[in-house]
């Protein structure tokens, strides 16, 4: 086994973003404290470029696995690499503004960007390993940077209450995903996906299958936390209300991402090699014929509680984790009714129309809150007369979430709610239906204090230019893949082979 | 000239550009909001009417550019633009009428300090019908169809705190939105029978014979319904009226001349699918016929100005419906060449009323009166649009509706014809009504009324011209708008009529004047000599065939019952629900504010929960529980 011989360069965007890191932190070490800090988020910025370069350099190619698959490039990892990397470019754009010296209330600026992208490193090391251990170290990586970043406001009440809340829920989270990854190593005596794959299906068959099913509850269980989904949805609200604002947008965009990443990678390898051949109706893939009524049952109790909970919110970050609980639901649909290989740019359409719509909209929350000094929602009354663009662009941000045409959260909406009428699951359908419905009045209601309601304030509204980029950026995404959805999937279709997910090289 | 319809595109972009300029810079524009939408609408105006004369032209073809939207299961959904003889003439009309209201506003509209907002409306507005009209596909046609709906709800409550106009804002919305979902489920219908959106593949599959006749007849219908609705027809005309709460430009521009006609544009847009189906047509037909009679024996005794020619529309809509319905391509010619000459002396007509309230401060025509004296111009250009519509030769509107009388006795619809020929009759009777009380006698007002400024005339001065004019591009003898709508279509467009049509018809629209002129002018006849007889009769026309209220004690109230009690469940049941819920985690978030307190146990406790009942449900449905 000569290590050298390894194909390494295919981890270069990986390499260039622990490098980042690493300067990053060293910089922050020896730099006077009274220096501005907000250079290093334009450093990171230029490596999160660079990162980006390669990936996009290497999509399309053959899947390449180097250290006994511990580390896999394929097209589905490229995809969740670019939502990530976007995600996080625009991420560290906004938070150069936020973050400025005036902002007493973030002290540790330096801190932020290299955690950002530690915890970058770990969902991207999520996306591309086909192995149980690596893909946990890459969850934990993230997840340690995360529980930092949501108490980076150290001298603020809520910050710690909600990273306390975060790291507790956290652990718990881990522990219940270990357990579940105990039963299927111990099943199969390996942690390589594709070795599990091949001797669970056999397991399978000589009767091990309740310990399966038991293994598979558990990690869902688990994985269910990343992704804040019933039953593990309860900690978002307070985490989302308590982190700073584009701490709350990274957890909410980023980490959900990651965390579809994690399960779809696990469960699509693993689960999916399960056949039980001893129906009456003939055999058929457990994953999709019998454990997928449980994915349902969570992404329609999602879908539910999410809905319904957030009509009940004023403040505009706990409204906006009940609606990404809500929306995590959503996301969760192409995975129950897996129609084909349509599953995957279902799934990653839905992520990219989500990844411009919640970070657009939280750009705009984050000035809009940080201008009036409250979370309410009322703070967001009249704003289309102190910003038009402004209000303008968080309309077409709600429009959306709420899934109105035109918008790329309809296209999402639309081909996901599609897949499940015809998978013919048309409860789940009626559910999404429904519960999306509901969220027009919170979503509206948004909409109506900025035009209908008097603020406190005509002032204008002064838009940091930072802060307009993503704004626009947000917009132009949403429209532009709301008029032209096929952009998205002629560009996800051609370039890149979802299917090679399940070859192993 | 060659390249112009292939940019027929930008024709409707320019209102849309103009919308956008408007609302990033909102209120502060003032006045400058006016000139850029006046400017748009020009410069829309400009190319429509290039695009119109290309067209014109001998052996024009229909110009149709799709490109490709997005694919759902199979079946590509595209969207573009078409220039077809029908929707070429009616850019034209809707940019020109467009462009004169926006520039009649200007004066109407003075002092108001949401101008800007007025106009940023209706630049919209202006975008999303010509957007309508230059759809090639029912899809595209759909979405601008509602665009124009809530363009107009939001004109209609334009003046929002006035509760007449939240309320008509309301029910022109509802009401219209009954109509849509006809137009809804027949687009979908569509769909999924022929696999298309776009108009021509719907056409070649009934030509060849993909759709059974029931399903031609059920998809033609629903369209029908949709034009209903969107035109005021019966039985969705209430709403019409009461959008007369509007601007008064508005109502000459949405409620007049082009929202409105969009029922009758429809119908003729798909007309070969209504082509094909005898009883569909039939249903256009009589529902058209009605309304034009029903509407007008409404229009009689109304006693706000706007309201008589808000029934006055509907009247003349279902004239159109009529013709479209009952006589072939003959009949669709003529309820084209109504629809152009009617948006011409129509929006005529609304803008010399909006021009009178201006001076009168009243839209009661019984507290004016006299007007003439002071407002000469606004009563001149009024009375040309009275003749116009009263069908005097040789003003516009006898031309395009002999045309349709000619039609509909063409095709051997006698009842139909004794309808239309009576329907004449009463509106010449409340158009000459409407001019004979507001402009003759003595005044009633307070005050001495002034001619408005010639912002205000000069657009009516226009349309005046139009509606003198306008008639002369389709004579009986010389029908080339008719030759020109058909060029390429099936069918016969000779028309063999007796003459004593004409010099009955006119004769009827004579005698229509001459009784309103006795009895409002000269008072040799009594007000009241018909209406004290058969009190009943006014009545019944007064108050609208009472149909408001029939709609309000067979609809509107058992909905509103089953709505107190829908409200109650989700006020004790529902909310209350919710408010558990929500109490729940107030309470647990309340707990939340002081650390460690156990509340994350909750957290967690909530999920061991949550994996139990997975894993109990999946021993019990497993089959692992025995």
């Amino acid at each position: 086994m000569d290590i050298t011989a390894w194909n390494w360069e295919v981890m270069t965007p990986e390499f260039i973003i622990l490098g980042t890191a690493t300067i990053l932190s060293l910089i922050d070490l020896f730099m006077p404290d009274d220096r501005d800090r907000r250079f290093l988020g334009i450093l990171g910025l230029l490596g999160v470029i660079a990162a980006g370069f390669y990936v996009i350099k290497f999509a399309g190619a053959e899947p390449v696995q180097i250290m006994n698959d511990m580390f896999r490039l394929d097209s589905f990892g490229t995809a969740f690499k670019l939502i990530f990397l976007t995600g996080v470019a625009l991420l560290f754009i906004l938070s150069i503004q936020y973050l400025n010296r005036q902002n007493q209330e973030v002290q540790y600026r330096g801190e932020f960007f290299y955690l950002v992208l530690t915890a970058l490193l770990g969902m991207m090391i999520m996306a591309s390993s086909a192995d149980l251990i690596t893909l946990f170290v890459g969850l934990e990586v993230l997840s340690v940077s995360s529980y930092i970043l949501v108490g980076i406001r150290k001298k603020h009440l809520y910050s710690n209450e909600s990273a306390f809340k975060y790291v507790v829920s956290g652990a718990i989270a881990t522990a219940i995903t270990l357990y579940g990854m105990s039963f299927i190593y111990g099943i199969t005596g390996t942690t390589n996906l594709y070795d599990i794959a091949e001797r669970l299906a056999s397991a399978y068959q000589q009767g091990f299958s309740l310990m399966i099913y038991l293994g598979f509850f558990l990690m869902l269980v688990g994985l269910s936390f990343k992704i804040a989904v019933v039953p593990y949805h309860m900690w978002a609200p307070d985490v989302y209300q308590g982190a700073p604002t584009p701490v709350t947008a990274f957890l909410s965009v980023l980490s959900k991402a990651a965390g579809f990443a994690i399960i779809i990678r696990i469960f699509l390898s693993v689960f999916r090699s399960i056949v039980n051949y001893q129906s009456d109706a003939g055999s058929f893939y457990v994953l999709f014929q019998e454990l997928n009524l449980y994915i349902a049952i969570l992404a329609a109790a999602s879908m539910i509680i999410g809905n319904t909970l957030a009509l009940r919110q004023t403040n505009i970050k706990r409204l906006m984790a009940y609606s990404s609980i809500a929306q995590a639901g959503y996301i969760l649909v192409p995975l129950v009714t897996f129609w084909g290989i349509n599953f995957f740019s279902q799934t990653l359409f839905y992520l990219v129309a989500y990844l411009f719509m919640t970070l657009g909209a939280f750009a705009v929350i984050m000035v809009v809150t940080t201008d009036r000094g409250t979370e309410d929602i009322r703070s967001f009354a009249g704003l289309y007369h102190r910003s038009p663009f402004t209000a303008i662009a968080m309309t077409i941000f709600l429009l959306s979430l709420a899934g109105i045409p035109i918008t790329a959260g309809f296209f999402g909406k639309f081909y996901i709610f599609m897949s499940s009428v015809l998978y013919e699951n048309y409860w789940l359908a009626a559910v999404m239906m429904g519960t999306s419905i509901i969220s027009y009045i919170y979503y509206f209601g948004i909409i109506r204090q900025m035009y209908m309601r008097p603020g406190d304030t005509e002032a204008r509204l002064a838009v940091p230019l930072p802060a307009a980029f993503v704004i626009a950026v947000g917009v132009l995404g949403t429209v532009a893949v709301g008029l032209f959805p096929d952009l998205v999937l002629n560009y996800l279709n051609q370039n890149l082979q979802f299917t090679d997910m399940f070859a192993r090289p | 000239m060659d390249q112009m319809v292939e940019n027929a595109w930008l024709i409707p972009l320019f209102p849309l550009a103009a919308f956008v300029i408007m609302v990033a810079f909102g209120r502060q524009l003032k006045t400058t909001a006016a000139y850029i939408g006046i400017l748009a609408t020009l410069a829309s105006f400009v190319l429509a009417l290039f695009t119109f004369l290309e067209r014109f032209q001998e052996g024009a073809e229909t110009f149709y550019q799709p490109v490709h939207w997005f694919s759902i299961a199979g079946f590509d959904v595209t969207m573009g633009y078409e220039v077809t003889q029908l929707n070429a003439l009616m850019l034209v009309i809707v940019s020109l009428v467009s462009m004169l209201v926006h520039i009649y506003s200007l004066g109407y509209m003075h002092g108001d300090d949401r101008l800007p907002v007025f106009y940023q409306y209706l630049a919209l507005f202006t975008f999303s019908m010509l957007g309508l009209v230059i759809s090639p596909n029912l899809l595209q046609l759909y979405i601008f169809w509602e665009l124009v709906g809530v363009c107009s709800f939001l004109l209609v409550g334009f003046y929002f705190y006035k509760p007449e106009a939240r309320a008509a804002a309301k029910k022109a919305f509802i009401v219209t939105r009954i109509g849509d979902v006809g137009l809804f489920i027949a687009i979908i219908l569509l769909f999924w029978w022929t696999g298309s959106f776009v108009y021509n593949d719907i056409f070649n599959a009934v030509e060849n014979g993909v759709l059974e006749p029931w399903q031609i007849t059920l998809a033609a219908i629903l369209i029908f319904i949709g034009a209903v609705g969107k035109s005021g027809q019966f039985p969705l005309h209430t709403w019409l009226p009461d959008a007369m709460e509007g601007p008064t430009p508005v109502s000459a521009l949405i409620h007049a001349a082009t929202m409105v006609a969009a029922g009758v544009y429809l119908v003729a847009a798909t007309f070969d699918l209504f082509a094909a189906s005898p009883t569909a047509l039939n249903v256009v037909a009589y529902i058209g016929g009605f309304t034009a009679i029903f509407a007008a024996s409404i229009g009689l005794t109304q006693r706000d100005i706007k309201r008589v020619l808000a029934y006055s529309t509907v009247s003349q809509l279902g004239y159109m419906m009529l013709a479209l319905g009952a006589a072939g391509l003959i009949g669709y010619a003529a309820g084209i060449f109504h629809l152009m000459t009617h948006a011409f002396f129509k929006a005529l007509l609304f803008l010399a009323a909006g021009s009178v309230i201006h001076a009168a401060h009243t839209q009661n025509i019984f507290e004016m009166g006299g007007m003439w004296k002071n407002m000469k111009v606004t009563g001149w250009l009024f009375l040309i649009g009275c003749l116009a519509i009263a069908g005097i030769p040789p003003f516009s509107g006898f031309w395009s509706k002999e045309e349709i009388l000619l039609s509909v006795y063409h095709a051997g619809r006698m009842d139909l014809f004794w309808i239309a020929v009576l329907a004449a009759f009463f509106t010449a009777f409340y158009m000459f009504r409407l001019f004979f009380v507001t402009f003759t006698g003595e005044s009633n007002l307070n005050h001495k009324p002034e001619e408005s400024p010639v912002v205000m005339t000069l657009p009516m001065i226009v349309l005046g011209v139009l509606a003198v004019v306008a008639g002369f591009i389709n004579t009986p003898w010389n029908p080339v708008l008719g030759e020109w709508l058909t060029y390429g279509m099936e069918g016969e467009l000779h028309v063999e009529a007796p003459a004593w049509i004409s010099v009955v018809t006119v004769l009827f629209s004579l005698a229509g004047i001459g009784l309103a002129w006795m009895m409002y002018n000269k008072k040799s006849l009594s007000r009241d000599w018909l209406s004290g007889r058969v009190p009943a009769l006014y009545q019944l026309s007064y108050n609208k065939y009472y149909i408001d209220e029939l709609y309000d004690t067979v609809f509107v109230r058992p909905l509103r019952g089953i709505g107190i009690i829908v409200n109650w469940i989700d006020d004790y049941v529902v909310d209350g629900a919710v408010r558990l819920t929500g109490r729940i985690t107030d309470s647990v978030a309340g707990l939340g504010a002081r650390m460690q307190n156990g509340q994350i146990q909750t957290y967690g406790l909530v999920t061991v929960v949550g994996l139990v009942l997975l894993i109990v449900g999946l021993t019990v449905a497993g089959g692992y529980y025995k």
